[in-house]
């Protein structure tokens, strides 16, 4: 049978992709929320 | 259970008098037997082999709309605070609002049957009480799921949207339960054969109206 | 900070994961190296499962006891469950794509987690649609605890409607006995994810709590 490398790659891929981006989004706003706390501190 | 007795009772002589519901739903009915024959085509032998999942989506599309009304009067005539002050044991709201709800989606399967018996020369009086047994079973499982996502969707703007968004997913297995239990019924095949299936669609009800009595109260809490 | 920890265990741990599914898990005889999508695609089910276990207990746990941290743990727990359940069902049709020839079957297991990614869409839905933090809560809540309790409900039906129309079962990875180096890789990748469920948790967590606090 034949490899498909592509397929695994894309899985594995799309799965990084999809973690990484909430991964970012999360920490994003949690940088964004530590400023504010900074700010209303100050 | 004499209050969700009362609730009934309020709810069926309201709907006597002005009808708006059950007129509204029986047409609703009618025009979905002519969509479907519309969607799937003049040749009568795809309609009846589609048979009995035509009937139950005729129930869960005529159910949406019926469950997203269970508290219209409530929130129209801002009665919703008086359902939240209710002293002691919220369920029997609950309890009230179901039977109605079972209530007219009888009577509104009892018509679709009608209908399907005289629009596609079908003949269902030998196998009724079988399927008035699947037909049991699943609407009770449909109206517990409705009853409660219609009491939280109530007092939301986008109520339209969020009880199909909700209900659909959830009613999952009533519906894959009661289209494979009537498809055996309706080909005249003793009820044992599809013992399964009804056991699993009683199961469900169960938990469904156990959940439906366990959390209505926190539903109703303003 | 607990959740810095979690992060880089599960950073190590992925790697390890990864090296384990590509370079320590032989080829498969009969499927050749695309059976590896299944160290991603099993790992990840049970995760979402997991996901979802707590979402039901957070809920619980916000009506017995109306703290916010019960809600915040239902809601923490969601998002990524949903995203889990996600790669589940992606992994599962691009396995199926050159395994079966199609990207989609109604095989029982693929339909039951495409059910259950509907329910916790519609559940993340439905909270973005409330304001009110109590009324979501409570919402919120409701619709968990039926969610939860429908999963074995809906496993079954689904299970005996594919049974109805397939009888024959297909090539998957529960047919055959696991070799140990299969499982050892299995196992690698599920402990994997978990830790970086638990930091994605731990970290969604923080920011609802700092979201609350910044809110009254």
């Amino acid at each position: 049978m034949p490899d498909n490398w592509s397929y695994v790659f894309s899985a594995y891929g799309l799965a990084a992709v999809v973690l990484l981006g909430y991964w970012r989004r999360l920490a994003g706003r949690a940088k964004s929320l530590a400023a504010r706390g900074a700010r209303r501190a100050a | 259970m004499r209050r969700a007795w009362i609730v009934v009772w309020k709810d069926v002589l309201s709907e006597r008098r002005s009808k708006e519901s059950l007129n509204a739903l029986v047409f609703f009915s009618i025009l979905l037997l002519f969509v479907f024959q519309f969607a799937l085509g003049p040749e009568r032998a795809r309609v009846e082999a589609a048979l009995p999942g035509l009937l139950w989506l005729g129930f869960i599309l005529s159910g949406l709309l019926a469950f997203g009304r269970t508290f219209l009067v409530e929130r129209e005539n801002d009665c919703w605070e008086g359902l939240v002050l209710t002293p002691g044991d919220k369920s029997a709201i609950y309890v009230g609002k179901l039977a109605g709800n079972v209530l007219l989606m009888a009577v509104v399967e009892a018509v679709l049957l009608v209908l399907f018996a005289v629009f596609f020369g079908l003949d269902f009086t030998g196998v009724l009480p079988g399927l008035s047994l699947v037909l049991a079973l699943g609407t009770l499982g449909l109206a517990s799921v409705g009853t409660l996502f219609g009491a939280i969707t109530a007092q939301m703007r986008a109520r339209e949207l969020l009880l199909p968004v909700l209900l659909l997913p959830a009613v999952v297995p009533i519906l894959l339960g009661s289209v494979s239990a009537t498809q055996t019924v309706l080909l005249g095949q003793p009820l044992a054969e599809a013992a399964a299936w009804l056991k699993l669609l009683a199961a469900a009800d169960v938990v469904y109206l156990v959940v439906g009595l366990l959390t209505f109260e926190f539903v109703l809490e303003g | 900070m607990a959740a810095r920890v979690l992060g880089w265990l599960a950073a190590l741990a992925l790697v390890a994961g990864l090296v384990a599914a590509f370079g320590y898990a032989p080829r498969e005889a009969v499927q050749g190296n695309v059976q590896r999508i299944m160290y991603l695609h099993v790992p990840a089910v049970l995760t979402a499962y997991l996901a979802f276990g707590l979402v039901f207990l957070g809920s619980l746990g916000y009506l017995l006891t109306r703290r916010p941290g019960w809600d915040r743990l239902a809601l923490a727990a969601a998002e990524p469950g949903v995203l889990f359940t996600g790669i589940t069902i992606a992994s599962g049709s691009i396995w199926g794509k050159p395994t079966w020839g199609t990207w989609w079957t109604w095989d029982a297991r693929l339909t039951s987690t495409a059910v259950l990614f509907l329910v916790y869409v519609g559940y993340l839905l439905l909270r973005g649609m409330v304001d009110e933090p109590d009324r979501r809560a409570r919402a919120a809540a409701v619709v968990g605890i039926l969610g939860a309790a429908n999963i074995p409900i809906v496993h079954f039906s689904v299970k005996w409607w594919r049974a109805l129309h397939q009888p024959a079962t297909i090539l998957g990875p529960e047919s055959s006995p696991i070799a140990t180096p299969i499982a050892l890789a299995l196992f690698t990748n599920w402990i994997a994810f978990t830790l970086l469920f638990a930091y994605l948790l731990a970290k969604r967590m923080q920011i609802a709590r700092l979201e609350d606090m910044h809110a009254g």
